[in-house]
């Protein structure tokens, strides 16, 4: 029973884990562009949130609305100022630089805004129930069902829609997009403006589910981005999501077997198995073509 | 129809085509031979608003479609169907067809789903396959998408650039066929082949184009007597 209880809790964890691995598979799977300032976008979303809380007192919704729009402007923020200008194939290391250095920038504006280095961060008042023997927490299964809708929302966008026609065609091939007349104007803003929203989505879940924010957010969430689509697959949506459910299970069987301690060792262990076995990742059969394309680009 | 003007376009400090002028008639299908380098595919870029020519004009039915970006010439009736297919390998066939007809507004929709059962008629093979990954295709049948997506923009002219490269004999005779096919469905074609003997099959008027210059011009008749093409293109002494 404490086997399933550890697994449940797991998925609840890896789900968040899921919408981090997606904002970089989406980034990186269509822009073939690494966003290092991701995490700091987050933490500049949450830092937002608990600033306005007080002025605007929406509560626990508000803070959920404020997070997700913060993240989506530093995103879109980090994207005009550091990938647009860059968009060329030989843009990519300016771009990643650029990002890290904006990164610094957000990290400091968040710790103006919060300038202690802990702060409560209110969550969902749901309530907690037994199923048969396995404790459920609320909020999380309500955050498992948010994440379900975000990633069911981003398939439908990017597979029933038009939109999302142009998208793909033009990260499978952007020059033949362009010889169709099948270019997206603004793509690369749209792009990192649903990965911000994807983000914000992931931060308010992990921030509420724990109760606080400290500064050291932002790089620990740009690890289990990484991370998740590291071992889903470079690139790939798919394996992005089965990434982050694994990553959150692995993380989970770690910590209740061996002892907190041990769950990131184990993780960045089973990263390293991954690259050695499947470099790619689980989904990333394609990398050498995928991998041509990025060089192509790059 | 298609009147090309002392076309000049250059890398940087090297002129791949320098002063090309020809002209495709309504209705014809009009080839255009050369050796590898010999700027064929620089002009099919130049055509279709990828490259931009240095000086130089491109008109298609008193439009001027100099200098004007891919889309617009698209938009204006020209569509090419590139070199080596590049099809979008991970998206269906469909969704490739659906992407040819970007150019298209969203009140065509109806006309777009009519145009796709026409390619699907045209092509079977495409009907058969239709939520397969493209890049799943073989070589002819991606041409033939390749194809199919480029009629999806409804062109009033077809740019071709060699469509037989690395297809087998077999399959490079059924593309001639469709496009013979698609001529006498009243297609204009402007086409690019190395292939000599297979495009005296198809092609109406021919230019021969070397270093960048339009060297010879002429009738298949004209091509089959000229003895340097022959020599050079046709494996005839």
């Amino acid at each position: 029973m404490d086997m399933l209880q550890t697994s449940l809790d797991g998925l609840m964890i890896g789900s968040t884990y899921a919408l981090l691995g997606l904002s970089f598979a989406l980034v990186f799977g269509i822009m073939r562009r690494i966003n290092l300032a991701f995490g700091a976008c987050l933490l500049f979303g949450a830092s937002l949130a608990i600033y306005l809380e007080p002025i605007l007192g929406w509560g626990a919704w508000g803070l959920f609305l404020i997070t997700i729009v913060g993240v989506a402007l530093a995103s879109a923020y980090v994207e005009r100022l550091c990938f647009a200008p860059h968009s060329k194939r030989h843009g990519a290391l300016t771009a990643m630089v650029a990002s890290f250095a904006v990164w610094m920038q957000l990290d400091e504006i968040s710790s103006q805004l919060l300038p202690q280095r802990t702060h409560a961060f209110q969550g969902l008042e749901v309530p907690n129930f037994w199923w048969g023997e396995i404790f459920v927490r609320g909020d999380q299964l309500l955050h498992f069902a948010i994440a379900l809708v975000s990633i069911l929302l981003l398939y439908l966008l990017l597979y029933k829609t038009r939109l999302g026609l142009l998208i793909r065609a033009t990260a499978d091939s952007p020059e033949t997009a362009h010889l169709l007349g099948a270019q997206v104007p603004w793509l690369g803003f749209i792009i990192f403006l649903l990965a911000g929203i994807l983000g914000g989505v992931a931060a308010f879940m992990i921030l509420s589910a724990d109760g606080y924010v400290t500064p050291l957010f932002g790089l620990w969430s740009t690890f289990k981005g990484l991370v998740a689509m590291i071992i889903g697959g470079v690139g790939s949506l798919m394996g992005a999501v089965l990434g982050g459910l694994i990553l959150g299970l692995v993380e989970t069987h770690a910590g209740a077997a061996l002892g907190a301690e041990f769950r990131d060792m184990v993780t960045f262990g089973l990263v390293f198995l991954v690259l050695i076995i499947r470099p790619g990742g689980l989904m990333g059969v394609k990398i050498y073509r995928t991998d041509s394309l990025a060089r192509d680009r790059v | 129809m298609l009147s090309v003007n002392n076309l000049v376009t250059s890398y940087g400090l090297i002129k791949a085509l320098k002063g090309v002028s020809l002209e495709a008639k309504k209705g014809a299908v009009t080839c255009i031979l050369g050796p590898n380098g010999a700027g064929k595919t620089t002009l099919m870029f130049t055509l279709a608003g990828i490259l931009t020519p240095d000086t130089g004009t491109v008109n298609l039915l008193d439009q001027n479609l100099t200098g004007l970006g891919a889309p617009k010439i698209l938009r204006k009736g020209l569509a090419l169907v590139p070199e080596n297919r590049l099809v979008f390998a991970d998206l269906s066939v469909y969704e490739n067809l659906l992407a040819g007809a970007f150019t298209q507004s969203r009140a065509m929709a109806t006309q777009v789903s009519d145009d796709i059962e026409k390619m699907y008629d045209r092509f079977p093979i495409l009907k058969d396959r239709h939520d397969q990954p493209a890049g799943n295709l073989s070589g002819g049948e991606q041409q033939m998408l390749a194809l199919a997506r480029a009629l999806m923009s409804r062109p009033s002219i077809l740019l071709m650039d060699e469509p037989s490269v690395g297809l087998s004999p077999i399959i490079v005779d059924e593309i001639f066929a469709i496009i013979k096919q698609l001529n006498e469905d009243g297609m204009s074609i402007l086409l690019v082949e190395q292939n000599a003997t297979k495009a005296l099959q198809v092609a109406d008027y021919f230019y021969l184009l070397d270093q960048g210059k339009v060297t010879f011009s002429g009738t298949p008749d004209q091509v089959k007597d000229d003895d340097i093409i022959k020599r050079a293109y046709l494996g005839g002494g």
